[in-house]
């Protein structure tokens, strides 16, 4: 090989491995297949067979966009986000099966929620839609969707458990939970206790099957 | 001596630790001089606004970056009269390119909207994108309106005092960095004009305050409620020329 070819082939490997770093995690490259059999070893027992845990104060995952799922499944195993349980099982996956898990979860359907204090429900509706102008708390649905659908950067909270729900909250306001940008911790310091009360039941009140009715 | 000497490789770890803790918990608003300080320049360039207005602005990542802004400003950029938000969209982007700098510098005081747009949240880059994408909205005249009851004398004073810098038709002016005032929600107008009149809008131009000064509460309020009522044909050129880059 003449030294032309090699640093034609040495430059071609450069831009392959930027490539392959612009892509990460940007889009989701893992195998919803392979996902399923990490998660059935890993997962399983606290986050249920599809991502619908049985088990209180364990968020549900189903249908919850593979970026966000993958950066709070790095942040666990990086020390950004605490929770003894998750770390000890994350440092035994690569980046490769956290992608891998986090398709076979966003494949999944989320289902409807359980509301415990129906209440609340029409609190947790104007702090959902409207927030609270008064304390400078942004509507839910700004960030989060006007059917708690979310987004790459914002967890789906439509049928979240509501115990996990007030449990994150709360370690948002304390600053035990600090993987934000800083803007739940400020949403939760701002918010009252009943508000904060009122949007969990909401929340789980939420259902996106008005998408699909759509489609 | 060499024992001594820092490494600039170490001290630029120090540097990067110390962006890390900042990103881990919202700080307040910082503090930065205004109007009240001696020696104050309005619109003093800055670096963070020159590298903004210099960014080739992508609408699209405006788009998506606005997602955090859209919990009060709203989806269409129409913020909301009963909570005091401004409308955004149509905006001129060189306005809103400084406006969301000095907040995020504390040169105008927003604590409750800092969290939202500080440099941890949004980059300096997406700050100029947020705004071209804004810009280039349709402006909604669904904005909140005054009571109608003294549109003459707010038309009078608005011709008098400012016209001159804000436009015939409230349309403001994106290279001189003055706002669009037309069809903005009358309890924006005039809680800001208030505010500008008693010097608690830091990042004021001296300039208005001087105009403004012998404004009583009901000049205010029909000037206001004047220019929320003052709707501009919704021209392309208006979002072009404020999406030029300067």
């Amino acid at each position: 090989m003449t030294p032309a070819i090699k640093s034609t082939f040495g430059l071609l490997g450069v831009i392959a491995a930027l490539w392959m770093t612009a892509q990460s995690p940007a889009l989701a490259r893992g195998d919803p297949a392979l996902g399923a059999e990490i998660a059935a070893r890993v997962c399983v027992a606290c986050h249920g067979p599809t991502g619908i845990s049985p088990l209180p104060n364990t968020p549900r995952l189903a249908g919850m966009h593979s970026a966000y799922l993958i950066k709070q499944m790095r942040d666990y195993r990086d020390g950004k986000r605490d929770h003894e349980v998750m770390v000890n099982i994350l440092v035994g996956l690569t980046n490769e099966d956290f992608d891998h898990v986090a398709a076979y979860f966003a494949e999944q359907t989320p289902i409807l929620g359980v509301v415990t204090d129906e209440s609340l429900l029409a609190l947790g509706e104007t702090v959902y839609r409207d927030g609270n102008p008064g304390s400078g708390v942004p509507s839910c649905s700004g960030c989060h969707g006007d059917l708690g659908e979310g987004t790459r950067r914002f967890p789906l909270v439509a049928g979240q458990s509501v115990d996990y729900t007030l449990e994150q909250m709360r370690r948002f306001a304390t600053r035990e939970r600090t993987n934000d940008r800083g803007l739940m911790q400020t949403v939760a310091e701002r918010l009252t206790e009943n508000e904060t009360r009122a949007v969990a039941q909401y929340i789980a009140s939420l259902s996106l099957s008005d998408i699909a009715d759509e489609e | 001596m060499s024992g001594m000497t820092i490494h600039p490789a170490w001290l630029g770890s120090l540097v990067f630790a110390a962006g890390l803790v900042a990103a881990d918990s919202p700080t307040p608003q910082p503090y930065s001089p205004g109007i009240e300080s001696p020696g104050y320049v309005w619109n003093q360039p800055n670096e963070e606004q020159m590298l903004a207005l210099a960014h080739d602005a992508d609408p699209a990542n405006g788009e998506a970056a606005y997602a955090v802004c859209r919990g009060c400003h709203e989806a269409d950029g129409s913020g909301r009269g009963d909570a005091i938000y401004p409308q955004l969209a149509g905006q001129h982007a060189s306005v809103l390119i400084k406006q969301m700098v000095d907040v995020r510098a504390g040169r105008r005081d927003n604590p409750k909207m800092h969290p939202f747009v500080a440099e941890w949240v949004v980059s300096s880059e997406e700050v100029a994108d947020i705004a071209a994408y804004l810009a280039a909205l349709p402006i909604p005249t669904t904005n909140l309106k005054g009571d109608g009851a003294a549109l003459a004398q707010g038309q009078a004073l608005y011709a008098r005092d400012c016209a001159a810098c804000h436009g015939e038709r409230g349309e403001g002016d994106a290279d001189a960095f003055y706002p669009r005032v037309a069809s903005q929600h009358y309890s924006y107008l005039e809680y800001e004009s208030r505010l500008i009149r008693d010097g608690g809008r830091r990042n004021a131009n001296p300039e208005m305050v001087e105009v403004i000064q012998g404004y009583s509460d009901a000049d205010i309020s029909a000037v206001s409620d004047y220019l929320s009522r003052l709707a501009l044909a919704p021209t392309a050129g208006v979002a072009q020329s404020s999406n030029q880059s300067r």
